[in-house]
């Protein structure tokens, strides 16, 4: 059916060119703080610190590259005959927060869903190039997907919990992967880990659906690090909130990286800038054209076609 | 409407003139009575049927008085209520159809117990299908990590027949060792006190469930010989007990709170009834002489008017289409799953999963006649099932529905939302636990429904029946899946071309209210069950 040639949750349809260049730059909805304009200031591109973001207690992390986990050498994905990433190298390290920034249809989340293989789920989506998780590659013909998913979780743009109660979608990998030691505990510190513990610990046997939409996006996120995965990649999922569960999902985003590695697709540059150690600029074409750290990219990007996306120009 | 109607004097003014409406204004009372007249015409049948069953030309004007008094104002009272009070109507409706549904459930039960199995053979199948499947599922809500519950409850399905077959001699003697009574009390009421012991311990709550478990197993050895003493048949009291107790646990749910006039509603209305056959028969009004009475529920058909009854073919009809139920559900689930989440969108196989999706939209159009042509030649003929057997009549009626129960599983599975698949598929999921743990479920409210409503379709159907050779009188209900069997609308068919009056006019329209009743029975089951899961799943 249809179903299978279409990604309804990545919100960029890879078939489509690429939309309107002047949308991701005016995106601030969802920014969670009343951050400055860009174009202001000369010096800074974009605000990189959060001020009243509920960040500024975070102490940012030494942002030297730690071993990488996922590398990425002339990866290659088409759909059909549409090329959605272009020659991508990339090596994302460990327990940082790498965001990846860039206009509808430039293939960030393409390239999100080729680390967790989810493309898979596409028929027409063919993959070249050399993809590494850790030392294995992932695209190699002995890697189950299946398996691979369990090592790296997956945060989707709309909150889509099932609709069971609080407690089955916490614990709906362990029971998938068979692991149904201890899993009250398991459950426990999963929602206690995404700060969603306090306000659902009453009424875990409640359907899930229940929920708010910020309260379901963070139990994904326990539904997701629940099976203690390597990376986890988020896909926008903050993009369907409003700026109040928007801030609550970036605190958490810092502490996860404390423990995890984390991949997150934005559309809003200051998310990016707020919360990411290194932030990945993808342009039409599926091309990745600057990978640095955070601070450089948004205050002094080498190309200026990154300078003119961030500045909103987008050239 | 207001721009031609009122605005006379501003368009006189302004001199915008008038635009015509009148083709627009004819095609709306054109789509009125297209969609009034098939109701209307429908209405016109039923009531006619209606009065025919019931033989309502028979009462006195003083009785309609009566009847409108006691009966009909405390229902239309309590429909407007109703309707004032959604969450009054929802209880009246789960009320009544979970009432229905326990008539329909005792009533299959009477007939797998004492008319189509017999004590021994019954308790042979509860051997090898009913009690492993309840064991399972037992141990499965006791051990939640136990992973092979499903896979051993649907061996347990389908193997269990099989051995029960094989095994049909020995175990029939072990069952003549205990005797009926023994088997029915160890088949019968030992579930059912467990189901009490649940029920009142851990659902309502209500105190030790071990005593109320005791008292059931007290009240059914001693009731028995009493309940025989009545001179109501055992089956009969059976009836009442798995209609009243589901019943009292809605009441018992609904009766707290403010839902309670659903409750008082449907028992009111129930009362006037009471109430109007007491006062007219204390006044000494002559009611009216109804055809669809007990008598014709629970007769073998007869060359009288008066002795007639639907009961042989009632009993075939249910056997029947328990049995398609039971097969096109399996079957047409296993289909749509197949072509919803496993086939291909290319190749070969592609190409054979497209070939299939077309041709079963066609199928579903395809006269019934011709599902019975099959089935005499492919079950009766070509599998040697049998002429007019229960097993062949199933599996023609399967046939015939199969198509349109698979069109609905597989709109069911198409609205499970594409992001719970992706959710499952990422968390680490296979295929496989993905379908079960999170399609199925999500689907399963919208498969139920469609399948009981083709259910419906298929307990009415009458050309294959005639086609595969269907007795049209059976003056004994089947006794196997290879006995011969009739069934209700073969039996209303035949009735109909007897040439006296009161076979065409009473007790033809008697066998199509006992239809009607049993489909509309389905359907309110089907609502029942929908709402159920619905509210489970959201």
């Amino acid at each position: 059916m249809s179903r299978d040639t279409t990604q309804t949750e990545s919100g960029t349809d890879p078939t489509e060119p690429s939309t309107d260049p002047t949308e991701p730059s005016t995106d601030t909805a969802g920014s969670g703080t009343d951050g400055a304009d860009p174009r202001a200031d000369a010096d800074q591109l974009v605000d990189t610190d959060p001020g009243g973001g509920g960040l500024s207690e975070r102490e940012r992390r030494e942002t030297a590259a730690t071993e990488p986990v996922v590398t990425a050498r002339g990866l290659d994905v088409y759909y059909g005959d549409t090329q959605a990433l272009d020659d991508v190298s990339i090596q994302i390290p460990a327990n940082r927060v790498t965001a990846m920034i860039g206009p509808s249809g430039c293939g960030k989340s393409t390239f999100l869903r080729s680390i967790n293989r989810m493309n898979d789920l596409v028929d027409i989506a063919r993959v070249d190039g050399e993809l590494f998780f850790q030392d294995a590659e992932i695209y190699a013909d002995e890697v189950d997907p299946v398996a691979l998913r369990r090592q790296v979780g997956m945060v989707f743009q709309h909150p889509n919990p099932f609709p069971k109660s609080i407690y089955d979608n916490v614990a709906y990998g362990l029971r998938v992967q068979g692991r149904t030691d201890d899993l009250d505990a398991v459950v426990e510190e999963s929602l206690r880990k995404a700060a969603l513990w306090e306000e659902v610990n009453d009424r875990l046997d409640e359907t899930a659906t229940g929920l708010s939409g910020g309260q379901q996006q963070r139990l994904c996120i326990a539904r997701a690090i629940a099976v203690d995965p390597e990376v986890i990649l988020m896909d926008e999922p903050a993009s369907a909130l409003d700026p109040v569960a928007t801030s609550k999902i970036e605190d958490l985003i810092a502490e996860l990286a404390e423990s995890y590695t984390v991949v997150i697709v934005t559309h809003n540059m200051q998310q990016a800038a707020r919360i990411s150690d290194r932030t990945a600029v993808f342009l039409t074409g599926g091309e990745l054209v600057e990978y640095d750290r955070t601070e450089k990219i948004f205050e002094n990007p080498e190309s200026q076609r990154v300078e003119d996306y961030i500045t909103g120009k987008f050239g | 409407m207001a721009t031609d109607t009122d605005t006379g004097r501003a368009s006189g003014e302004s001199g915008f003139g008038r635009v015509s409406r009148l083709r627009g204004q004819l095609f709306e009372s054109l789509t009125l009575g297209a969609s009034v007249f098939g109701i209307v015409a429908l209405a016109v049948l039923l009531a006619y049927v209606f009065w025919d069953a019931f033989g309502l030309a028979a009462a006195e004007p003083g009785w309609y008085v009566v009847f409108a008094g006691l009966t009909l104002l405390p229902a239309v009272v309590f429909v407007w209520y109703a309707r004032r009070h959604p969450a009054v109507g929802e209880t009246s409706l789960e009320l009544v159809s979970t009432a229905l549904a326990g008539v329909l459930g005792g009533f299959g039960l009477v007939a797998v117990l004492e008319v189509i199995a017999g004590d021994e053979v019954w308790f042979t199948y509860f051997c090898t299908v009913v009690a492993p499947l309840a064991g399972l599922y037992v141990y499965g809500r006791l051990d939640r990590t136990a992973t092979w519950i499903g896979v051993g409850s649907l061996v347990a399905l389908v193997g269990g027949p099989i051995v029960g077959t094989l095994l049909l001699g020995p175990l029939t003697t072990v069952a003549a060792l205990l005797g009926a009574p023994l088997v029915y009390l160890l088949t019968v009421v030992v579930p059912a006190a467990g189901i009490v012991r649940y029920v009142v311990d851990d659902r309502l709550g209500l105190g030790n469930g071990n005593y109320a478990a005791a008292g059931l197993l007290a009240v059914a050895v001693l009731g028995v010989p009493l309940v025989d003493r009545t001179g109501v048949a055992r089956s009969v009291w059976l009836l009442f007990v798995t209609a009243l107790a589901p019943t009292a646990l809605v009441v018992w749910n609904n009766v707290a709170d403010s839902r309670w006039p659903g409750v008082v509603g449907p028992a009111g209305v129930a009362g006037g009834l009471a109430a109007t056959v007491v006062v007219t028969d204390l006044v000494g009004i002559t009611g009216p002489a109804p055809w669809f009475d007990w008598q014709y529920v629970t007769s073998d058909p007869s060359q009288t008017a008066a002795d007639a009854g639907l009961y042989p073919a009632i009993i075939g009809s249910v056997f029947v289409i328990v049995l398609v139920a039971v097969t096109t559900l399996v079957v047409a689930i296993g289909a749509a799953v197949y072509l919803e989440e496993y086939a291909p969108t290319s190749g070969v196989a592609g190409a054979f999963a497209r070939l299939v999706r077309i041709n079963i939209s066609n199928l579903a159009g395809v006269p019934s006649v011709v599902y019975g042509l099959l089935g005499l030649g492919v079950f009766a003929n070509l599998a040697n099932l049998g002429v007019g057997t229960v097993i062949t009549a199933a599996f023609t009626l399967s046939l015939l529905i199969l198509p349109i129960v698979i069109i609905s599983a597989r709109e069911a599975i198409q609205s499970v939302p594409d992001s719970l698949r992706q959710a499952s598929y990422g968390m680490g999921a296979t295929r496989w636990q993905t379908i079960r743990r999170v399609v199925l479920p999500q689907a399963l409210p919208g498969t139920l429904t469609g399948t009981i409503l083709a259910l419906g379709r298929a307990i009415g159907e009458t050309a294959p029946l005639i086609m595969i050779g269907v007795a049209t009188t059976a003056f004994s209900p089947p006794s196997g899946l290879f006995s011969r069997t009739s069934a209700m609308p073969m039996q209303v068919f035949v009735w109909s071309s007897y040439p006296s009056e009161a076979f065409q006019h009473g007790v033809v329209a008697a066998g199509v209210v006992t239809l009607l009743i049993v489909l509309l029975t389905m359907n309110s089951i089907a609502i029942l069950v929908r709402n159920k899961f619905e509210r489970e799943t959201h």
